[in-house]
């Protein structure tokens, strides 16, 4: 790969990064008025992030050629997108991919249906934490099959830190006044500051707890980013030395641009999350629809897409394992200790979204202030 | 036809294309915004929406909107303030001081940078004004022993970025009005005796007056709505109203709430004409 | 009193050329990076036009600076005619509501864009999808481009219209010339200038309008204002530096054509 193209690449491998926070405005040119069409068996719809690993051309050709089916995409900006998509257009998908806090809101409204596991080979191979998390289930029934997963946790500068802070606590170190960056995400920034705060991290019982401890960063924030790209640039210009950042994109950071970074989950814990691959209820093609996820969670597919384009981590341990010793990714992920440290992303209600969005929105201002 | 019959078919011929092009587009749309602020589901979600006022209470609800709008004002006083400072002498330079083709060749290289992408524009500044960039390294250049310079994420750059942006448009009405004034009124105040600062203050500057307001009122409006210039150049010092309605469009998706902010922030541009505008009209500049 | 003079008009240049200075910093920066390798724009430089032959390649920037070009032109021609056409009524004829209707232009330039904009997507998103048409798109903006330049247009061709010898008119029709013939042979070339600076000022509106494109352009279509915010905020190479030298350097030759047929600063 070219510098250039690797450059580029970023924008593919890491959409779905970039866009969990970006632009609900897509919602309305797609939803509204889209006839439905007439569509032949043997075609699975699948409804995901752009770039985002299923529309792969190689691997969709060799899923066509291994199995007859065709695969189509319909795409979202926002998994507020995602949700409006599957209501206003039912028997339109086959496959969705839903985050782990958002898999639990599309089986409660019945816009996903259980798997069967007898149809995905593979589903024994997954790992246990992600595929029988409760995210994924519901009513005792699998609604996902667990395909990636990654960590937010804090990304240092190697050049200042001589050994990894180890603690989340460092972010408020007075010695660090204007070197602290964090990501522009009421719910991110929420979730760290209970976690600071020991406490739940999605539903956090003292919002007032948090956002005090939240205001104290201050003097040490100096800047909240909303893009791998920015933050690389940030990085190089030494605009900071310590921020919470996201693991596939340290990674890529250290591998191919070269930046001095240090990754690590605090011992107070770190924020985890995974996406699943779902059926979307009354899907025309069910059984189209499980081959394919099946697919998707094969360590061939994995070991290809991550080789090739990039990718977060496999929850699929022998995809891990198959992939070659010299990728980073393989002993970057292995750290089963920090992974025990995680609080996975869950669901949230409309309500505790706006007091989050509020509570960030009060925080900013008084940064500014 | 009549002539009167005439002449009316050809006032709405002629006028009827744009305005009807300007209610499909301004007029409508505030309407419907107005209407879509006083709902309490965002049209993007299927369920039935009633009426409230809630999206406004919003706005004195929470303690953080009064300080993000008194800083959007703050801003836009700031800005148009150095973009008069910046801006006047200059356009004063080019319609008095300087003539023929460097008047020409000058006045080209004014408005050109209008044409290159303001946000280009804008991120170039970040180049600028950071530790170790083009303002740094010429200073350190000049003055090795100065201590590091980082202007990057303050209040100040976000103002350097703004005023870059719109002095163009106070140097354009200003010299604009300026270049009407008759030289020879000038001459005419110098001959019965006044001083050339008298002569600035009592009959240049009063003149000139309607270009700087107009140049006020292009770039306060617009600065005052901004939300770009203070994400890029401000960090996490950058914080505006008008960050937090693009936010309830686009991350939140609470339409219904943006539309009334945005309401909110058109009725305090709007107060805020109405007191000038007694003011303005005493010194016959509202023509 | 010659001397005197000299000297105001030597600080006046001097003071110019620093006003300039500052207009240009970023203009410069932003050229210098687009040959600069380091896609991360670190420094020390190191010329390269590897940023160029990327551009060539990337049909994303290339499509976005493609539909600006296009949109500002058809917003040039539209609100053109349909502003002069508005002039010509206002500086021909008396009528009531005139006035009104004039007080009418100021909304567009009073109200932020950011309120406008968004107004506009709430509106056509309720009323476009009855008309079979998506709410977001290229004719959005370009509905949106036209309802900015509009106010201008007629401002500025009204301007050259207030100082417009009414005599000349009459003159010729008196001698026989048809209205369209008057129109053609008289008026138009006295407005011409007029004209063709507001027809400068509704492309460059266009051109360089961001907050309205943004608010209406969908997911993959994109104006180069929008896609150069969008990389901004999500990853961007100094292609963004490269395609802006290239139209700013395309500017100054078009500025610079049209300066030999027109004078702008106005001659006294």
């Amino acid at each position: 790969m070219t510098e250039i193209s690797k450059f580029r690449s970023l924008g593919r491998s890491n959409r779905r990064q970039f866009l969990a926070g970006a632009t609900a405005l897509g919602v309305g040119a797609t939803v509204l008025g889209a006839p439905r069409i007439a569509r032949a068996a043997g075609d699975v719809k699948v409804l995901n992030w752009q770039g985002y690993g299923t529309d792969e051309a190689w691997s969709v050709d060799a899923f066509h050629k291994a199995t007859g089916n065709t695969v189509t995409h319909d795409y979202y900006n926002s998994e507020s997108e995602m949700i409006t998509k599957m209501r206003t257009n039912p028997g339109g998908y086959d496959v969705v991919v839903t985050n782990c806090a958002w898999n639990n809101i599309a089986s409660k409204e019945g816009l996903i249906q259980p798997l069967d596991p007898a149809k995905i080979p593979h589903w024994a191979d997954l790992n246990p934490a992600f595929r029988d998390s409760p995210l994924l289930n519901d009513g005792g029934k699998p609604f996902g099959a667990a395909w990636v997963w990654g960590i937010t946790a804090i990304a240092y500068s190697t050049d200042v830190f001589k050994e990894s802070p180890a603690t989340l606590a460092t972010l408020w170190d007075p010695k660090l006044k204007k070197r602290v960056a964090l990501r522009d995400d009421g719910i991110e920034a929420v979730s760290f500051g209970a976690i600071a705060t020991g406490q739940d991290m999605n539903h956090p019982a003292d919002l007032a707890k948090v956002k005090a401890k939240l205001l104290e960063l201050k003097s040490n924030v100096a800047l909240l980013w909303s893009s791998e790209d920015e933050w690389n640039k940030q990085f190089a210009a030494k605009a900071f030395d310590i921020s919470v950042y996201w693991s596939g994109s340290a990674l890529r950071s250290k591998t191919q641009f070269k930046l001095p970074v240090g990754y690590y989950v605090p011992k107070e814990g770190g924020i985890g999350w995974f996406d699943g691959l779902a059926v979307v209820k009354d899907s025309p093609n069910p059984d189209g629809a499980h081959a394919f996820i099946n697919w998707m969670i094969d360590p061939k597919f994995y070991v290809e897409w991550a080789t090739k384009v990039g990718a977060p981590a496999s929850a699929n341990p022998k995809a891990m394992e198959a992939l070659p010793d010299s990728d980073p990714s393989k002993s970057f992920y292995s750290d089963q200790e920090a992974i025990k440290r995680l609080q996975f992303m869950a669901p949230l209600s409309d309500k505790e979204k706006q007091d989050y969005s509020d509570l960030w929105a009060e925080v900013k201002t008084a940064f500014a202030g | 036809m009549s002539p009167r019959q005439r002449q009316k078919w050809a006032i709405f011929g002629l006028t009827g294309p744009a305005y009807a092009w300007l209610a499909v587009t301004i007029f409508l749309p505030l309407s419907a915004m107005l209407y879509c602020s006083v709902l309490d589901v965002s049209p993007l979600v299927p369920r039935p929406a009633s009426f409230t006022l809630a999206n406004y209470a919003a706005f004195f609800q929470k303690s953080f909107y009064l300080p993000l709008t008194w800083w959007s004002i703050l801003l836009g006083f700031w800005t148009t303030l150095f973009c008069f400072l910046v801006g006047y002498p200059a356009a004063y330079a080019l319609a008095k001081r300087v003539k023929g083709r460097w008047r020409e060749a000058l006045f080209l290289l004014i408005v050109l940078p209008f044409w290159s992408n303001a946000l280009v524009r804008i991120f170039s500044w970040t180049m600028v004004l950071r530790q170790g960039g083009f303002l740094d390294m010429a200073l350190h250049s000049v003055f090795p022993d100065a201590p590091a310079f980082n202007l990057l994420f303050t209040y100040p750059a976000v103002v350097i970025g703004l005023v870059h942006s719109y002095l163009p448009y106070m140097i354009l009405t200003c010299y604009v009005s300026l270049q009407a004034i008759d030289d020879s009124l000038m001459e005419a105040a110098r001959s019965l005796g006044a001083e050339n600062t008298t002569v600035f203050r009592r009959v240049v500057f009063p003149l000139s007056l309607p270009g700087v307001i107009s140049g006020a009122v292009l770039i306060f409006v617009p600065v005052i709505g901004s939300f770009m210039e203070p994400r890029i150049l401000g960090g996490a010092k950058g914080a505006t109203l008008g960050m937090n309605i693009e936010e309830q469009f686009t991350v939140t998706a609470n339409w219904p709430l943006g539309a009334a902010l945005s309401f909110t922030m058109l009725a305090i541009v709007l107060v805020i004409f109405a007191v000038l505008y007694p003011i303005l009209k005493r010194r016959g500049v509202w023509a | 009193m010659k001397r005197k003079l000299d000297i105001g008009g030597g600080i006046a240049k001097t003071y110019l050329a620093l006003v300039l200075l500052f207009l240009y910093v970023p203009i410069l920066v932003m050229a210098l990076l687009a040959f600069n390798r380091s896609p991360l724009y670190q420094m020390p430089f190191e010329f390269d036009l590897v940023w160029f032959k990327a551009l060539a390649e990337n049909d994303r920037l290339l499509n976005a600076g493609w539909n600006s070009v296009v949109i500002a032109l058809v917003n040039t021609v539209v609100a053109t005619v349909l502003g002069t056409a508005a002039a010509l009524a206002f500086s021909r004829y008396q009528f009531r509501g005139r006035q009104v209707m004039q007080l009418l232009l100021l909304p567009p330039i009073t109200i932020p864009w950011l309120v406008i904009g968004t107004a506009m997507l709430v509106f056509f998103y309720w009323t476009f999808p009855l008309m079979g048409l998506r709410p977001r798109g290229l004719h959005a903006i370009l509905l949106g481009h036209v309802a900015l330049s509009l106010p201008y247009v007629i401002i500025v061709v009204g301007a050259r219209l207030a100082d417009f010898p009414k005599a000349v008119e009459e003159a010729a029709a008196t001698l026989g010339a048809t209205p369209w013939q008057t129109f053609w042979r008289v008026s138009a070339p006295i407005i011409a200038p007029g004209v063709v600076a507001a027809a400068l000022f509704a492309f460059a509106t266009s051109f360089d309008q961001f907050v309205i494109s943004y608010f209406l352009a969908p997911p993959g279509v994109t104006t180069l204002p929008v896609e150069i915010y969008t990389s901004i905020r999500k990853g961007f190479t100094p292609e963004i530096n490269a395609i802006s030298t290239i139209i700013i350097a395309v500017s100054m030759g078009v500025m610079l054509i049209t300066a030999r047929f027109y004078k702008f600063g106005g001659e006294r």
